[in-house]
This record gives C-alpha cells, sequence and structure tokens, in this order.
C-alpha cells in the first residue's frame, strides 16, 4: 500500500533542487569515525556584491532589521598589466597562506572576493591566518567581500567520484571565477547598451595544474608572483610571498639532511603521557644561542639542551617535546659566552650543502667546552641534559632585525637580482633568518621585520620573508617602531569604532550640576575634602589623590581617591575591547603608548586639580598608630586642590610656615605612611632593588642630554603606602564578594634553587649568608649583606635577589587556594591592582568588581566567567611584562644615544663571571655589559678560570686577576652592536 | 575545521545556506501505520521521527493516575533510536527524554478534550530516527499530526519551532544578532536557542535552557511564533491531502 511507504518520493518535494547535502567522515580524538551529514540549501539570491551589478541589489538578502548589507566590490577597480579593464581577484587557499602579508598591504590588493571555499580551508589550515583574512573583510577600505559559493546553485560543485578533496575544491574555485565572468559581462551588459570596461575577475594561484586547466577553460588566471609583478612596486611586494612554498618544490630533489626528524604526534603523546618524554616551552640563553633550558614539570630544575642538534630547529618560545639524553651525554651549562656572529660569520646564506649543521668553529667551541667540564673534577656538575624530539606549537611572531652585510652578495641598489641574505633579528636568541630578496642593497642599514616561514631538516637556518622596511637604522623612530613591535606593544592609534565611544561632550564634558543627574545616583559629595595629588613632575594622566583630616574621636580620616575610569569605559564595548587588548599603558622614554584615548586619559579621567571629577574612593578611619578602624568604598565626586610633583610635595611639607589644611593633611599622610610603611617591614616586606635611572631629554626634539639615577623622597614611598593599603583592602573586599572570579595578584615565594647560587657567590667571596625560609628572613639577610668599605654593594646584592625572584602575576581567584594568594614581596596576604585604571586594565576591572560588590552597579556577565578572567589574566600578565620591556629597551637606547662619541670614565662592578668574560655594572649609568677577555687584548689573552672562587686570573700582557663583587674602574664609550644593530655602552676594563 | 556560527553577518547567510527566517524543508506523512489509531512521520530537516497513537482506550490502570477527576490522561513515551545521532549509542535518553515526555504530555493535555474522555488514555509513542536539532519541536508537530489522524478533537493544531540568537551574548552590539528560525544540530550546539510551541497566536510551549540577553528574547519569540504559523500551515496542507486522497 502506498500510504505505508517512508520513503520519499520527489514528487513530493515538487522537484526541489535546491536541496543537497554534504556527507563526510571524520574521525574524532578517541579514534572513533563519524559520519556526518548536513544539508545544504542551494540558493540563488546570494549577491555578487560588485557595485556594477544591478540585479544583485534586488536580490540581495536583508537581516532581521530589514537592513541591505552595503556593496563591496568597486566598480572601477584597479587595473593591471594584463588586466587594463580593471580586475577583481580571487585568490586560492595557498595564495592567502603564503602571501597574507601581501594582502593586508594597504596600498595594493583591492576588490578581492574571498571564495568560502578558499575561507574554510585556510580555516582548516591555519586559523591565525582565518582570522587575519576575517579582519581583512571587515577592513572597509580593502573591498574584502566574502562570496558564499557553495551556497549558490550555480557554482556549487558535486564531488566526483574518485575526485580528491583538493581537485573539487579547485575546480569550485574555477567555477565561481567563470560564474563571476559570465555574471559581470550580464550585469555590464544590462547597465548600458554600449560597450562598457568589464572588470575580469582573476583566479590567483600557484598551483600549476590548476594554472593550466583554468587556461584551457578560458579563466583568467595567474600566479601570485605573476600578478604581482605586473604591479607598481613588485619589487618590495614580491619579496613578501612566503618562502615556505617555493622551497618546498625545490626541495624535494636535495637529500642532505641537517636535523633529526621529528617524532610523530602520536608518539610524542604517549610519550609525555607515559612520563618518558616532556614536554615544555624552549627557552634560550641570553648569553649563550647554543645553549637552551627547558623547564618541565616533572623536575625541579630546567633541563639543559645544548648544541645545534640538539635544539632540533626549535625557536626560542616554541613549545617543544623532549627526552632526556643517556647519563653519559649530560654537560654543564656553559661558563662561557658563545655568540653566533663570532662563530658562524662566514655562513653563506645561498649555500646550503656541503656543510654540516655544526659548523668546525662551534664544533670546537663545544669541544672546548666539553673538555672543560671533564677536566673538573667537581661532583654533580653535569646537568640532565636532553634534546628535543618534537614540536608542540610553533611560537613564531614577527620580528625585528637587520640585513647581514657580509651575507650581502651585490650591494648595489640598482640590482634587481633576487638574493638570498640573511637578516639578523634583535632579539639574540633567535637565530638568523634565510631571506630571499631583490632589494638587498636597499635594505642594509635598514630596520626590518621579517617573518619565519618554515624550518625543513636540510636547512641550517629557518627560512622567512620580508614584512616591512622601518627605517634606517639608530633612527629614532625606526628604533622605536623596532621595540614596540619586539615587544608586541599596540601603537596604531586608536580606530574610530573605539574613539565613538567616547562622551560626545569632549572636553567639555563636566560633573553635572544637578544632584539628580543620573550621573551622582550613589556618589558621595566629596567636593569639599581637602583632596590633592602627588605623582611624578609632568605626569598629565592622574590616576590617584589623597586626603586626611582629622576626626572629633582622634583618629584620623584618610581617603584614596582613584579615577573612575568605569563610569566612561563601559564593558564589552569597542573602548573596553581595545583597553583589555593593550592591558597597560607603555612608557618609553620620550613617547608614551595609551591605553585609553587621551580624552578621557588625559583629561576627563585624570584627577587634574581644581576641577571636579568622579572618583572611586576608599576612606579609612586610621588611629594615630596607624591601626585601621574601618574602611569603606564609594563612588565620589571630588575637586583635587593641587598637583604637586614629589618634589613639591615635600618642599611643602617641610616648609614649617605653611599651615593651612592641605599642607596639614600632607603630614598627617606623612607620618601614617611612615608608620604603616614599618608595619610593613616588620611583617617581612621586602626592599629591592632595581637600577632606575632616568633619561633627561631636550625638550624640542627630545634628543638624550643627560642620564640620572631616580632619586627617591619620602614623598614617593607616602604616595606608595597608602596605594598599597587601597590595593589590599580592595582585594579583600572584592574577594568576599566574589570568592571564584576576583582578579587578584600574587607574588609567588621564589623557589630555593633561585637563590642557591647567589648564596654560594655571597658565602665564598664575602662569608655572608642569605636565607629564604620566609621573605621576613630575606628581608632581615639582605639587611645584614653590607661591605663597611663599599655602600653601593647592598644595593647590589638587592638588584640581584631581585632577579632571582618570580614575577609577580594576576589571577583569578577561583584558580588558587586562598594560601597561593600571598604576595611575597610586599607582606600581604591577599593583594590587587585598584589604583591607576588609567593605564592598567587589571585595576579597571577591579574597579568593576568593586562597584559590584558595593552594589553601586549590577556586574557584567563577562567579570562572572572564570574563563574569560583568566584570559583576560593571561593577556594582562604578558602584556605588563612586555611593556616593562620595551620600557627598559628605550631607556637602553636613548643611554646608548645620549653616551654617544663620549668617553667617560666610571666605577662598576662585576656581576657575574664566565671563563671567557665577566659582566660589569655601572650604577651610575644603570647599564651593565660583558667585558670578553678577547675585548682586553689581540690575540685573546689566556685564562684560568677558577670556577668555585668565582676569579678569572688573567695572564699574558694584562696579568690581572678580576673576581666576583669586585669594584672595577672601567671606561665607557659606545659602539653598535654587530649582533643586533644598537648602539650600546661599550665598557672597557682601565 | 568547517565554519561556525561566527560567519552569519559575514553574508547573512548559515551554516547550510539558510537566510535568517527560513525553515528547513519539512515532510510530513500520516497513517503511516495501518495498526495504530493515528500515526504521522515527520522530517524537519534531518530530524526526523514517527509518532504513533492508541486510544482513547481504557486505561490500564483502574486509579487513572496523573490524570484528573473525569479527563482522559495523555501518555507519552518518547523512544531515541541508537542509531540516530552522530554517535551509535546503547541506551539514550532518560532525565532528556523524560522532560520532553512531560512536556509533551502536558502540552497536550491542555490542548485536547480531554474532558470528552473520561476514565481513558490516550497515549503517544514517538520514536525519534534522526537527530538533527530541534527535537522538542519535531516531536510535538508529529504529535500533532497523529493527533488529528487519531481523529482525537482539539481545538487548534500544536506546532513547534526553534529560533536562535545569532550574536553570542558576549558581543554588546544588538546591531547584529539576528534571531535565526528552526535550528540545525550544528547550530543548536553553538548558539543560545529557545523551542517555541503556538497554538494558533497563543504560546503554549516555550522551553529555554542556555542564556539569553533579555533585549533579545522579544525578537526571538516574535520569530518564533511566526515561525509556528507557517509550520501550521505546511501541516495542515499535510492534513488536507490525505484527506482528499483517502477522506
Amino acid at each position: 500500500m502506498e500510504y505505508f511507504s517512508l520513503k520519499r518520493s520527489s514528487a513530493l518535494d515538487q522537484g526541489q533542487t535546491n536541496l543537497s547535502s554534504k556527507v563526510y567522515v571524520r574521525s574524532t580524538k578517541s579514534g572513533k569515525v563519524q559520519k556526518i551529514v548536513r544539508e545544504l540549501y542551494l540558493r540563488r539570491d546570494i549577491p555578487c556584491s560588485s557595485s556594477l551589478c544591478r540585479a544583485c541589489l534586488e536580490i540581495a538578502p536583508t537581516d532581521y532589521s530589514k537592513k541591505v548589507a552595503p556593496f563591496v566590490l568597486s566598480d572601477t577597480p584597479a587595473g593591471s598589466k594584463n588586466f587594463p579593464n580593471g580586475q577583481y581577484l580571487v585568490p586560492d587557499t595557498n595564495a592567502f597562506l603564503t602571501g597574507m602579508d601581501l594582502f593586508e598591504v594597504e596600498t595594493a590588493f583591492h576588490d578581492v572576493v574571498v571564495l568560502q571555499t578558499v575561507l574554510e580551508e585556510v580555516k582548516n589550515q591555519s586559523l591565525p591566518l582565518y582570522h587575519r583574512l576575517i579582519a581583512l573583510t571587515k577592513n572597509e577600505g580593502k573591498r574584502f567581500y566574502v562570496f558564499f559559493n557553495e551556497f549558490r546553485q550555480e557554482t556549487y560543485v558535486i564531488r566526483n567520484a574518485g575526485e580528491t578533496i583538493n581537485d573539487r575544491n579547485d575546480r569550485a574555485v574555477r567555477k565561481a571565477v567563470l560564474w563571476y565572468n559570465h555574471h559581470l559581462s550580464e550585469a555590464v551588459a544590462a547597465r548600458s547598451k554600449k560597450q562598457q570596461r568589464i572588470p575580469s575577475v582573476v583566479m590567483i594561484t600557484d598551483d600549476r595544474d590548476n594554472l593550466q586547466k583554468a587556461k584551457s577553460d578560458g579563466i583568467p588566471a595567474l600566479s601570485l608572483s605573476e600578478f604581482v609583478s605586473g604591479l607598481e612596486n613588485a619589487d618590495e611586494l614580491l619579496d613578501m610571498i612566503s618562502a615556505a612554498q617555493e622551497r618546498r618544490e625545490v626541495r624535494s630533489s636535495k637529500a642532505e639532511v641537517f636535523y633529526p626528524e621529528y617524532f610523530t604526534m602520536s608518539k610524542m603523546m604517549t610519550g609525555v603521557k607515559a612520563g618518558t618524554l616532556h614536554q615544555g616551552i624552549f627557552n634560550v640563553s641570553p648569553y649563550n644561542y647554543l645553549e637552551g633550558s627547558i623547564h618541565v614539570p616533572a623536575f625541579d630544575k630546567s633541563l639543559l639542551i645544548l648544541g645545534r642538534e640538539n635544539s632540533n630547529r626549535a625557536v626560542s618560545g616554541d613549545v617543544v617535546v623532549v627526552e632526556v639524553l643517556p647519563k653519559d651525554q649530560w654537560k654543564a651549562p656553559s661558563t662561557k659566552i658563545i655568540e653566533e656572529e663570532t662563530l658562524n660569520k662566514n655562513d653563506n646564506p645561498e649555500v646550503e650543502d656541503g656543510e654540516d649543521v655544526i659548523s668546525e668553529r662551534e664544533r670546537r667551541a663545544l669541544q672546548e667546552e666539553v673538555k672543560r667540564v671533564h677536566g673538573q673534577s667537581a661532583e654533580g656538575r653535569p646537568q640532565p641534559t636532553a634534546r628535543v624530539v618534537g614540536i608542540i606549537k610553533r611560537n613564531w611572531r614577527q620580528y625585528v632585525g637587520h640585513i647581514d652585510r657580509d651575507s650581502v652578495r651585490s650591494t648595489s641598489k640598482s640590482s634587481r637580482q633576487q638574493q638570498m641574505v640573511f637578516l639578523v633579528p634583535m632579539d639574540k636568541r633567535i637565530p638568523k633568518i634565510r631571506i630571499r630578496t631583490r632589494q638587498a642593497g636597499e635594505l642594509l642599514g635598514q630596520r626590518v621585520l621579517a617573518t619565519i616561514d618554515s624550518w625543513e631538516r636540510d636547512s641550517r637556518y629557518p627560512v622567512g620573508h620580508f614584512v616591512r622596511s622601518l627605517g634606517e637604522l639608530e633612527s629614532k623612530g625606526a628604533e622605536t617602531e623596532a621595540l614596540l613591535l619586539e615587544w608586541d606593544v599596540q601603537y596604531r592609534p586608536f580606530p574610530k569604532i573605539v574613539l565613538d565611544c567616547l562622551p560626545p561632550e569632549g572636553h567639555e564634558w563636566k560633573v553635572p550640576a544637578s544632584l539628580d543627574d543620573p550621573g551622582w545616583r550613589g556618589r558621595k559629595d566629596l567636593r569639599d575634602l581637602l583632596v590633592c595629588s602627588i605623582d611624578p613632575p609632568g605626569c598629565v594622566d592622574i590616576d590617584d589623590a589623597l586626603h586626611a583630616r582629622k576626626l572629633p574621636n582622634g583618629n584620623f580620616e584618610v581617603g584614596v581617591h582613584i579615577a573612575d575610569v568605569s563610569h566612561f569605559v563601559k564593558p564589552n564595548n569597542a573602548m573596553d575591547k581595545e583597553a583589555s587588548q593593550r592591558g597597560t599603558t607603555v612608557y618609553l622614554v620620550d613617547k608614551r603608548i595609551d591605553m585609553l584615548p587621551m580624552l578621557l586619559g588625559t583629561d576627563l579621567c585624570s584627577l587634574k586639580p581644581y576641577v571636579e571629577r568622579y572618583a572611586f574612593t576608599v576612606l579609612w578611619e586610621i588611629t594615630t598608630n596607624a591601626d585601621i578602624v574601618s574602611v569603606d568604598f564609594t563612588k565620589s565626586v571630588i575637586r583635587s586642590r593641587e598637583a604637586f610633583s614629589y618634589e613639591q610635595a615635600q618642599i611643602r611639607i617641610d616648609d614649617e610656615s605653611q599651615q593651612d589644611g592641605l599642607t596639614n593633611g600632607m603630614r598627617t599622610l606623612m607620618m601614617l605612611s611612615k608608620k604603616l610603611r614599618q608595619k610593613r617591614y616588620d611583617a617581612g616586606a621586602l626592599n629591592l632593588a632595581s637600577p632606575e635611572v632616568k633619561v633627561q631629554t631636550e625638550s624640542e626634539t627630545s634628543d638624550p642630554v643627560d642620564v640620572q639615577t631616580k632619586r627617591l623622597l619620602d614623598t614617593n614611598s607616602l604616595v606608595e603606602e597608602f596605594m598599597l593599603l587601597a590595593n589590599i583592602s580592595v582585594a579583600g573586599k572584592n574577594y568576599e564578594a566574589f570568592p571564584q572570579t576576583a582578579l587578584l595578584r600574587r607574588h609567588g615565594a621564589p623557589p630555593k634553587t633561585n637563590f642557591e647560587e647567589l648564596g654560594n657567590q655571597l658565602k665564598v667571596k664575602k662569608g655572608l649568608e642569605i636565607r629564604t625560609d620566609s621573605s621576613k628572613a630575606l628581608a632581615d639577610s639582605l639587611d645584614t649583606c653590607v661591605d663597611h668599605k663599599e655602600p653601593f654593594f647592598n644595593t647590589l646584592v638587592r638588584i640581584m635577589a631581585t632577579r632571582c625572584m618570580m614575577s609577580a602575576e594576576y589571577f583569578c581567584a577561583g584558580s588558587q587556594a586562598y594560601p597561593e594568594f600571598r604576595h611575597y614581596g610586599l607582606a600581604s596576604e591577599i593583594y590587587t591592582h585598584f589604583t591607576s585604571p588609567i593605564r592598567r586594565y587589571a585595576d579597571l576591572e577591579a574597579h568593576r568588581q568593586l562597584a559590584a560588590a558595593i552594589d553601586y552597579e549590577p556586574l557584567d556577565p563577562s567579570l562572572h566567567s572564570k574563563a574569560k578572567l583568566e584570559g583576560i589574566c593571561k593577556n594582562i600578565n604578558m602584556r605588563h611584562r612586555n611593556a616593562q620591556m620595551a620600557g627598559r629597551a628605550s631607556i637602553e637606547y636613548y643611554v646608548g644615544q645620549a653616551l654617544k662619541g663620549k668617553d667617560i670614565k666610571e666605577e662598576g662592578f662585576i656581576m657575574k663571571i664566565f671563563s671567557n668574560g665577566f659582566v660589569v655594572f655601572v650604577p651610575r649609568f644603570g647599564v651593565e655589559s660583558l667585558i670578553r677577555l678577547r675585548d682586553l687584548a689581540t690575540p685573546e689573552p689566556e685564562a684560568e678560570f677558577d670556577a668555585e672562587n668565582y676569579v678569572l686570573k688573567v695572564k699574558g700582557d694584562i696579568n690581572r686577576s678580576v673576581e666576583l663583587f669586585e669594584k672595577v674602574t672601567v671606561r665607557i664609550t659606545d659602539e653598535i652592536e654587530e649582533s643586533t644593530g644598537k648602539r650600546k655602552v661599550k665598557l672597557t676594563l682601565v | 575545521m568547517p565554519l561556525d556560527t561566527s560567519i552569519y553577518p559575514l553574508a547573512l547567510l548559515r551554516l547550510d545556506g539558510r537566510r535568517w527566517n527560513e525553515l528547513r524543508r519539512i515532510h510530513a506523512q500520516v497513517s503511516v501505520q495501518a495498526a495504530a489509531d493515528g500515526s504521522s512521520y515527520l522530517e524537519m530537516g534531518n530530524t526526523r521521527v514517527i509518532c504513533v497513537v492508541l486510544g482513547p482506550a481504557e486505561g490500564k490502570d483502574k486509579g487513572q493516575r496523573g490524570a484528573r477527576e473525569g479527563e482522559a490522561k495523555v501518555g507519552v513515551e518518547i523512544a531515541v533510536a541508537g542509531f540516530s545521532g552522530m554517535e551509535r549509542r546503547r541506551r539514550v535518553g532518560n532525565k532528556r527524554t523524560s522532560e520532553m515526555q512531560h512536556c509533551l504530555s502536558t502540552a497536550f493535555s491542555s490542548l485536547l478534550f480531554t474532558h470528552l474522555y473520561p476514565h481513558s488514555t490516550i497515549s503517544i509513542s514517538i520514536h525519534i530516527l534522526s537527530q538533527d536539532g530541534s527535537l522538542l519541536a519535531a516531536c510535538l508537530n508529529a504529535a500533532t499530526l497523529a493527533l488529528i489522524d487519531a481523529g482525537i478533537p482539539m481545538s487548534d493544531y500544536l506546532t513547534a519551532c526553534t529560533v536562535a540568537s545569532s550574536a553570542s551574548s558576549s558581543s554588546s552590539d544588538t546591531a547584529t544578532s539576528d534571531p535565526l528560525l528552526d535550528l540545525n544540530g550544528l547550530e543548536e550546539q553553538e548558539l543560545p536557542f529557545l523551542t517555541i510551541g503556538a497554538v494558533g497566536e497563543k504560546v503554549s510551549v516555550l522551553m529555554l535552557e542556555t542564556r539569553v540577553r533579555m533585549e533579545r528574547v522579544e525578537g526571538m519569540l516574535a520569530v518564533g511564533v511566526e515561525g509556528c504559523k507557517r509550520v501550521r500551515a505546511i501541516l495542515d496542507g499535510v492534513v488536507r491531502t490525505y484527506e482528499k486522497k483517502f477522506g
């Protein structure tokens, strides 16, 4: 009977030809195979999005709010030699994979159709590239359009039996290009009868087979390089094509292999699980590029990875899997400085074969190492050594460097010959990168940005491609941009979408006059308090202000007022997202890269004097002994009476004749802060030191004039104490309200092993002892580290101790147990950052949480999610570190510039000692630098290194010995460091 | 890694090529099981269910537990075939199916004129043959058809569909958040969605198990009610062709 049948008759579907299904098979993690069936609805109303086409405009889809997406592709696209009528580009997957940097160039590559087939393949191959491609489609200026060819009936392609998926996709791309060409000529014909110029739709592919098939079908097609050579600035652009693709083809003919093969992923995974292999992040020693180390969870101490072969193409920062070598191959960590440029100066980037992976000189250096190690009978010297067997995740980024002059064959600028050159990265831990370029002559002496594309087994160095030139070496602009790129600092101006989030009143914005205004809801009126701010001179982003007054009961009321940034930056808008990306404001010597737009940071949020500002206030009642009676948090409105610099405030406090309320308030604060400070030290807070200098620049040109060490005044610590107190109070409150999601900051206790070396050095050289059982013990023992003849010695030890510490980090309360919250350096149980929301994103999040904790406003859902907060913490930890690094690098650059051409004699101290050199620290300029034996005299003098006593006896003409902590006089000159192209301070022993 | 729902704003196309307000292909048959009092077979995309109605008949247990005095009891049983999902499973469903059973039973108890059949039971059993999203909606629609086939009086069709909110809940700009009608399995996993069942203009079933932003719900409901109307038209068409053939 018919009606029993469940079979679908096509008659019932009214012959729907627009339904298709996608069937594919995939295997799951557990190894099972799944067959997946998906429906596919084919349609005819997917527009071509060309402004030439009217027919498509009529069928263009509307969204829920009846809006039509604007058409993207220009009606007069740019032309080229081959296509004078203009062209739309349709790149295939490989074109995007190899040439993404090209497509991102602002001046070329407009009007691009991204096919769905291609988009899907790109996503399969590389997520980062996929995200970059999506970002391109959102960039209005670039006119990238995603055409869903798989859903359009005319361009949908069914995979034939026996056809590979790649062939099918290539066919889909060709079909889409064909359709586009046809469609456009129809569209132009419909527009006007007269012959008009019809843009060609050009397929871009590097697949020879695909090109051929396209040609035979009459489809315009070009390879990426063919297309680029038709453009104006072809030479520059051609270099940006990723080298990976081309190389692969040439490769197959060559047989020589430099490096062992990686294990398969499954072998590594089982090995890691079984504990025979170990996974961790590969780190290269900044002193010795052949020595890497890796910290793995299984061991307390890091494993050593020595030599190029053992590090097997891992680049510093990669996540790798290692295998521990047999004990007879264990080695001691190097006591020698090995720099790449001295050993491999003469490598030729063009020649690959005929050389071993370890060059003769490298081998000799290693042999000497081994001999030295074997010569020492001391026990436990050789350390567990491992070799890299596979890479889990590459952490390659873009690297800044310069072209090695010696690797350039012809330096003439007119030569357009393509040649292979070395890019020497600024980061010494990164190997040289081989780059193919046609503009070698021009790139010499420039800061260049490049990326690594691949590192095959048969290539000694990784292969990469040129991205862009930053400018002349040593020019301020290029060097600043270089260090921003190197530390991954977002320095581009804020996009419009971010600036749109600012209050429309702009600089005219004022605290509403009427108390009934919604802005006043829940705010305390603290405008009559005598509030003032104390900051470094010239500070414009004033985060914090203070006040203190005596209460009738004899106690004091102290208030810390923090800029109410969270009022202006609402969660999840474009501005918030940008800020959370940037994470922190970065301070360079001559430049500040803001986290928030100027309008907020330096005006509306900034607690400027004499104007009313919104604030987030912490109020304490404190006894004369600086015991806290109570604490209260509230949103408020304040009016700062004065903005002092540290020095001005100090002068005012010290001036007895000033007896006004404001000055007396500051005196109260000063008195309380000293007591608070003492309490903190009693609890075991550390007083650490880091070499801090300030570069004085000429105001107009910002050319460096002089270098000074920073002075610390009492007022510095006044502000610091109350900020710490506020942070601690807020941390407690936030944790109480959100035990799972409060954003806190912790500082882990350093593992004992970190102090082993310093402890040993102090014991051997000075007979001092360092105790690390608690922060209190450490603080006390650091206090005893004094050399009466040398007042600076204590600071030196503190600097060295600081380097043994863990770095503090942001975390989300739910991810750690309460005892782990401890801030070791401050000796506080719980801590967060609250007091600088203008320049740190963590503080902004803390503000939002505190506002919710005091029921001022509901908490945004994003702050409820632990996973999201952990992501934020990870990012801001990284940004924070990078910002510090960038700041230091900037100072280093300016110190180098300030000392340019000078010749000064200064005192220095020996901080670290190697068998063929030593590191000297000069406190006057806060610089430390390496002095190698070969810098002392040529030929390199013989020397005897006593590792146990940290003494290096230099023989020969020099005939003197240097030891650790010794005070030496050095001559300071400057030179350009060859390996990095940075101008650096050069020290020579006098 | 195929594309996911985040591509929707790029071209206003969903993962399977539909627009925001399009239903999947619905195919339905009634009287597919001669031995039953009423039966139906329904496909919404790749979701396939078969529904069989027995009764009204005298209930097994005298007490008529679960039903009000003087009214028929509506019993629902849902069986999920082991092969219906992506992976073969031996015992599928338990809490989920009993929740769906309960939902169907309450919905139809108030829809059917149960007071006409005191002391009796109407039992609906549903077999899920293939799952690809909107499962509860498909069950409701199939049951409606089977009950009509069984000739049990009711006031109107109870039809159902699902609606999702296209943007993820974290992004705050409402401009890009179209409500999406009739989800397939993949979309259900990625987006917050609700199942809505309507009798005419009146909402009789509403199920929302994910977090959605308050301001989006209204739009979703409006689209859902509209979707239910369209489903009703399709089901009505199926019933009428059947009527012509056999009536």
